[in-house]
């Protein structure tokens, strides 16, 4: 349970964490905006109140993993690695540089705190099953954090990997399905259906549980109750908001990949300028 | 004829012996274990054996996770499954990712010849040696794959092994000169060089035996380690003999004949060379050895072209 202040202190996190992000995008002048900012405040929960890590020693052997799986969203990822200390800010700015140390796609071996190279969707749960059994055969506690997309649910290799991890009791392994209802080409429900998603996950050995991806208390809720049962991986699913914050791109499909004009970034700022002052109340 | 050995139970005897010396070695099994020789080592170290069923994409990413705590995880199905099946995989997280996994494809080439080309894998080493930062493995007898299992063990990062499913001769002695890396001049000579790899390296060391007794002065070459590839040994060839013949149980297209001609090109060395191997078809089926005389890979077929070529 979060105190008044802990949830107050983590939505300001949130908030800059998305001003982060929009600082990449005003770098790079593009990227993919809406996915980024659907997931931000579960990776500001993850990485601000659950997960065991140190950016000083990200390497450090019991650390608890995350994989971004749906590795497009990774302007998140680099937002809030740089908000918990993992490399300055200003690296920020390098985004959509030659030989940027963040790719449009994250890079393990380019910035500290990326644990795996993702982008060609259908590749992360099963490296993170990989992660998760290594840890339990080294008897260590660490756990194991995924997000994925919810159009990356198509990817038969996804049921392969959820199949196994359940056969496998890999019950230190928490995923969040990002459940923002949009990919690339529209609905996801009219592009390829998943649903019923939670059902499909249950029949495949998991634990679930439904949330509100924006409701901080309740993600860190989720992740402390893990595994949601004995000797099974759990599944949040998570309904967000594609571009959550950016009110002109908020739920539209044509904002999964933003070429940003500078005064959509201008408003874009102006908005998260008016949400800064909202907490401050 | 010298003895020969299953290639399969050598790997097997082999990663037992890899599981011994590092306590990290990962056994992987995509309903594969049995088949590939690895029933030893499940014996052996129940704990270290991991099953996942027919599942050649997921089992790739597994592996990779599993090395990035640490361990050594030997990936072992028949080759096409985890090699064109999981190419993405392979590709991003083992390569990409720069993960100490070691997968073994056996039943390699057209060795599981009566099963058509949907279980033969002929392009193996043309997918596998684009991804940079791989070693890619061939071993051409039982000898030679229990040194690629350990050199792949002691050695950090990604290996693809191929192993093939017929008897194998024993053509090295136990401490012959194995340098992971480097070809193997296995007999000097002036006249013509005879490059093998793999499971067709005994017919091409049948060939130059018996291209000896017709005053055929043959130089025989083992290339083992098809990346990262020995240069030198075929520039050295090249400069010294003239001709050189290739011979591989895989397309002619991206397999060792490439990669010779590749490094003569790139050097500007101009070099008439003879590539023996499959050329641009999926193969047939039935017998392995009449698969092999198809494609002009049994001893005399080899004897007759590189006498025809010279």
């Amino acid at each position: 349970m979060l105190t008044p202040q802990e949830l107050k202190t983590l939505q300001k996190t949130a908030l800059q964490v998305r001003k982060n992000v929009l600082r990449e995008i005003k770098a790079g002048k593009m990227g993919h905006i809406g996915g980024a900012l659907s997931i931000v405040d579960i990776v500001t929960a993850l990485y601000f109140k659950i997960m065991n890590i140190d950016p000083k020693k990200p390497l450090m052997r019991d650390r608890d993993r995350f994989v971004l799986s749906a590795g497009h969203k990774c302007l998140a990822l680099y937002a809030v690695l740089a908000e918990r200390g993992f490399f300055d800010h200003s690296v920020l700015d390098t985004y959509g540089s030659l030989g940027s140390k963040l790719p449009g796609h994250p890079d393990m071996h380019k910035l500290p705190g990326v644990e795996s190279n993702t982008g060609a969707l259908g590749h992360g749960l099963s490296i993170a099953g990989g992660m998760a059994m290594g840890l339990k055969m080294d008897g260590l506690g660490s756990k194991v954090y995924v997000i994925m997309g919810d159009g990356e649910l198509a990817e038969g290799s996804n049921w392969e990997a959820a199949a196994a991890s359940s056969h496998h009791k890999l019950d230190n392994m928490l995923v969040f399905v990002d459940r923002n209802s949009l990919q690339i080409s529209g609905r996801t429900v009219e592009v390829m259906s998943y649903e019923p998603l939670e059902e499909r996950w249950r029949s495949f050995g998991w634990g679930t549980r439904i949330i509100n991806g924006h409701d901080i208390e309740t993600i860190v809720k989720a992740a402390e109750e893990f595994p949601f049962e004995k000797g099974k991986p759990s599944v949040v699913i998570a309904d967000t908001v594609k571009s959550k914050g950016i009110s002109f791109a908020e739920d539209r499909v044509d904002f999964h990949y933003w070429k940003a004009k500078e005064e959509e970034i201008l408003q874009a700022e102006q908005e998260f300028a008016a949400i800064d002052r909202r907490l401050e109340e | 004829m010298s003895e020969s050995k299953d290639p399969r139970k050598t790997f097997g005897e082999a990663l037992v012996e890899v599981g011994e010396k590092y306590g990290t070695v990962i056994a992987i099994s995509a309903d594969s274990s049995g088949g590939s020789g690895m029933t030893p080592f499940k014996e052996k170290f129940p704990d270290r054996h991991l099953e996942f069923g027919i599942m050649e994409q997921g089992v790739i990413g597994f592996a990779s996770g599993l090395a990035t705590t640490g361990k050594i995880p030997f990936v072992v199905a028949i080759a096409p499954f985890v090699t064109a099946r999981p190419f993405e995989m392979f590709r991003n997280d083992l390569g990409y990712m720069r993960q100490n996994v070691k997968v073994v494809g056996r039943c390699a080439g057209i060795s599981y010849s009566d099963l058509g080309p949907t279980h033969q894998s002929l392009d193996d080493v043309a997918l596998i040696r684009t991804i940079p930062g791989v070693t890619v493995l061939n071993p051409a007898d039982p000898v030679e794959i229990k040194k690629v299992v350990h050199a792949a063990a002691d050695i950090t990062g990604p290996c693809y092994i191929k192993i093939g499913k017929e008897k194998m001769p024993v053509l090295f002695e136990e401490n012959y000169p194995f340098e992971l890396g480097k070809g193997y001049l296995v007999r000097d000579g002036k006249d013509v060089t005879l490059i093998g790899t793999g499971t067709v390296f005994a017919n091409a060391h049948a060939a130059a035996e018996a291209l000896k007794k017709e005053g055929v002065d043959v130089r025989l070459i083992d290339i083992h380690t098809l990346k990262p590839f020995d240069s030198g040994i075929v520039l050295k060839a090249a400069k010294e003999t003239g001709t050189i013949v290739t011979v591989e149980e895989h397309y002619l297209a991206g397999g060792l004949g490439s990669i010779v001609c590749e490094t003569l090109a790139r050097e500007g060395v101009c070099t008439k060379v003879k590539m023996i191997g499959i050329d641009d078809q999926f193969a047939s089926n039935g017998p392995y050895d009449d698969l092999l005389g198809l494609y002009g890979l049994l001893p005399d077929q080899i004897k007759e072209t590189v006498k025809g070529f010279l």
